[in-house]
């Protein structure tokens, strides 16, 4: 608790010291971070393993910067509004998904998500087609608050989000619920002939984790200004995936190191070359053989020894 | 009236008859032991109790109640808690965690999203209380996955036991074990039936675990019941005889 409460000051102080680009870079790491974390309640917890975690940020995305376009909602309320429709939609979405398990489980969410591809190509009057929704507004707060109109001002709101959302997934995985999760991580048919209705218990974390994804979009477009296909696209998808386990699966901070990792190598390396992605894909294939428990496994491992 | 009665269990495959025209009463308190030959339908048997598999025509009634219908995880919550013939726990935690998960699954918060500090402190509580019971108290500590194939067999027995069933239901407790192995958990389990207060219907192929333990004994042979009586009488029963020595006497 030491350490989360230092690394939040820290990161609190951020704007004072770092210039404006940096804060740029920064605030998109966090949001990235939060999607990464996201994800880990369904990976690193209850092995659920989604090729489609696109779509919650996607939904997100694409909610929060319609309503900030097309009606008068105050900011912070339409990114509320987002997250709950997308956790809203993961209901039914996992509904369906959980009818298989394993790696039938996994091609249903990226079938889901190319759906929601498909979907955010075709419905021009609401998506915007393949131009995307562009001009996304920061809208003043409600109350006449306008300090999520400055860059800075934005930043706060995102770590408020991200600092929340982990407390709120470290009680969630640490309470009685969680211990279900871990067992049907651990062993699904025991957890459900021990009287668990799993296949509910799955349905709910798919749902936390599809609200709290699709918080992190519908926090990226008014940030960005713009939401477009490739938030949905399962390349994304993938590299989400990736976030989580180079951070360190089953950890929930891991992942939000490995998004901040993925970000910062994407911005260094692209500035030597086009081909980052290969460097990249490399750097993830050492990590899967040499450092399965990821950057969180190997700081703890130092700290431990 | 019995706790658990079985009606006309019937489970076909295709053309197979796996369980045929079962009828089967255990009263509160005893030990049943259902036993036979390979392929005769103890398992299939097990399954259409537990609810892995729906049954082709009959009817499992469980303390007056049809339980038709209800999935494993009901019947579970009904008071029916099982083993497993291929032991299957959660490796990477510890024994006491094992327990700790069963016993939470009988409490009515085990959902509880937050928090939980009360959850814990009484599915521990039975979890430690079952773990004593089977004599595992010193490796409570340890993660299942490394512990003896003998303390698995017997942790799993644990688990079953801190959900507080109204019937334990075993399926070959002393699966895989060496013949020392055998010994000691055939004799924890003894002087955990004979505290007495638990209604137990286990399979088991292995005779002397069966007549060591059980108080009365039904046989199957190919899916049906060919004699159901307590185990002195089963012994010399001419049926039984031939079922197993059937061929080779």
């Amino acid at each position: 608790m030491r350490i989360f409460v230092c690394v939040a000051l820290l990161l609190a102080m951020a704007p004072l010291g770092l210039p404006l680009f940096a804060m740029t870079l920064l605030t998109e790491a966090l949001i990235l971070g939060l999607l990464a974390m996201s994800l880990d309640l369904m990976v690193g917890y209850t092995r659920l393993i989604s090729f489609g975690h696109a779509a919650a940020y996607g939904l997100g995305a694409y909610a929060s910067g319609y309503l900030l376009l097309h009606t008068s909602l105050p900011l912070p309320f339409a990114v509320l509004a987002a997250s709950v429709l997308a956790g809203v939609v993961a209901i039914g979405v996992a509904w369906v998904c959980t009818l298989a398990k394993g790696v039938s489980f996994s091609m249903l969410t990226l079938a889901f998500a190319q759906l929601l591809y498909a979907v955010a190509f075709k419905w021009t009057s609401v998506t915007g087609a393949s131009d995307g929704l562009a001009g996304i507004p920061r809208t003043a707060g409600p109350f006449g608050v306008t300090v999520f109109q400055t860059k800075n001002g934005y930043y706060y709101l995102v770590l408020v989000c991200l600092l929340g959302a982990y407390l709120f997934c470290r009680s969630l995985v640490g309470s009685p619920f969680g211990a279900v999760l871990r067992g049907i991580r651990e062993n699904e048919a025991k957890t459900l002939s021990l009287g668990y209705n799993t296949r509910l218990y799955k349905i709910a974390v798919v749902a936390v984790s599809f609200a709290l994804g699709g918080l992190a979009g519908a926090l990226y477009s008014p940030f960005a200004g713009f939401a477009n296909t490739e938030l949905v696209f399962w390349l994304f998808s993938g590299q989400v995936l990736i976030m989580v386990i180079v951070g360190g699966q089953g950890t929930l901070i891991g992942p939000i190191l490995g998004a901040a990792f993925f970000m910062l190598l994407e911005h260094v390396l692209s500035q030597y070359t086009e081909s980052w992605a290969l460097f990249f894909g490399l750097i993830f294939i050492g990590f899967v053989m040499f450092a399965p428990q990821g950057i969180w496994g190997l700081l703890t491992r130092r700290a431990r020894a | 009236m019995a706790l658990l009665e079985l009606d006309g269990l019937t489970k076909r495959y295709g053309g197979v008859t796996a369980v045929n025209d079962v009828t089967m009463r255990v009263e509160a308190g005893e030990v049943r032991a259902v036993i036979g030959p390979n392929g005769a339908g103890k398992t299939s048997l097990f399954h259409l109790i537990t609810g892995v598999v729906t049954a082709t025509s009959g009817d499992v009634r469980f303390d007056g109640r049809v339980l038709s219908g209800l999935s494993s995880y009901q019947r579970c919550q009904a008071g029916l808690s099982r083993t497993f013939q291929l032991t299957s726990l959660f490796p990477e935690m510890t024994a006491r965690e094992n327990c700790r998960v069963a016993a939470q699954a009988r409490l009515p918060r085990r959902w509880q999203p937050w928090g939980g500090a009360s959850v814990f402190g009484e599915a521990s509580k039975r979890g430690d209380e079952a773990l004593e019971r089977l004599g595992l108290s010193a490796v409570a500590g340890r993660p299942a996955g490394l512990l003896s194939h003998g303390d698995q067999r017997l942790l799993e027995v644990a688990m079953a036991l801190s959900q507080k069933p109204r019937v334990l239901l075993l399926d070959e407790p002393t699966q895989g074990l060496s013949v020392e192995e055998t010994l000691t958990a055939v004799e924890t389990l003894a002087g955990l039936f004979a505290g007495g207060g638990l209604t137990v219907l286990l399979v088991e192929h292995d005779m002397e675990v069966v007549f060591r333990l059980a108080s009365k004994i039904t046989v199957m042979h190919r899916g049906s019941v060919i004699a159901d009586d307590v185990p002195s009488v089963v012994k010399d029963d001419a049926a039984v005889q031939a079922a197993y020595l059937g061929g080779y006497a």
